[in-house]
């Protein structure tokens, strides 16, 4: 009964407190927007900014952990150019045993089967699909779905699923790739509650 | 994991540059989408869950 209820109650709740998205800067977009991202859109501030509406960004950290469970944690790979994600994916590949590719992406590291560096991944997540380009072409010749992290100025094409999110702040993606760890993590029934999960958000911190 | 045969939006093959399978995130369905339909960035909907994406 007690077990029911708690279920009840994550399925309703945020994984977090709406003010720890607004503190991490989550919700700050840009001062541009693609038609794509308009229905993630909350708001348009008087000074320009658009506002991104998290409760959507909840669901899209929720969709994307119970996605990524699905496949085996070696046949993941996770990818920043952006200084900002390298650390915090380093932390997921080591909670989540996913590959991880930090900083610059080298041509054929998907496509070319005779470059030093080649895998094969089956599914993919952008930290910025604008930033990370050339992941995404790759992952779109080779045919295999794309989860990506899309700020206001992003396009989603050949995007298969968004987390709608601040994708460039120190702190946003933290918070982001913190809560997508935990929820992988227990999506994978590796953790039952979230006290067995004891990395802390600044853990997940690039430096400044 | 089988492969879907067809776009789930449009229809089409999924033979095309471009196109991929996967299961839907929030269920077990397999969902294809086509390349143009990826490129378009059109939203697909899960048959079985109503999920919307992406
Ligand atoms: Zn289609
Ligand atoms: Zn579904």
């Amino acid at each position: 009964m007690a077990e029911e209820k708690g279920k009840k109650e994550r399925e309703t709740d945020m994984l977090v407190p709406e003010e720890t998205y607004m503190t991490s800067g989550v919700h700050i977009g840009t001062r541009q927007k693609t038609s794509d991202i308009k229905d993630f859109i909350y708001k348009v501030r008087n000074d320009g900014l658009y506002i991104i509406d998290v409760k959507k960004t909840d669901e899209g950290i929720r969709n994307a952990a119970k996605f990524l469970a699905k496949y085996d944690p070696p046949k993941v790979l996770a990818v920043s150019v952006r200084q900002y994600g390298q650390k915090p994916i380093k932390k997921l590949g080591e909670y989540t045993g996913m590959q991880i590719l930090e900083g610059r992406f080298r041509p054929g590291i998907l496509t070319n089967p005779n470059s030093k560096d080649f895998f094969e991944p089956e599914i993919i997540l952008l930290t910025d699909p604008l930033a990370d380009i050339q992941a995404l072409h790759e992952a779109e010749n080779i045919g295999i779905p794309v989860i990506a992290l899309c700020d206001t100025n992003n396009e989603t094409r050949y995007i298969d699923l968004v987390i709608p999110t601040n994708n460039k702040g120190r702190r946003a993606l933290a918070l982001i790739y913190w809560l997508l760890t935990k929820e992988i993590l227990r999506e994978q029934g590796k953790i039952k509650s979230d006290e067995e999960f004891t990395a802390k958000v600044e853990d997940f911190e690039a430096e400044i | 994991m089988k492969k879907a045969e067809k776009c789930i939006t449009c229809g089409k093959g999924l033979l095309e540059r471009g196109a991929t399978t996967f299961q839907c995130p929030t269920c077990d369905e397999i969902i294809g989408r086509c390349g143009g339909c990826r490129e378009q960035s059109v939203d697909y909907i899960c048959p079985k869950c109503g999920f919307k994406g992406p």
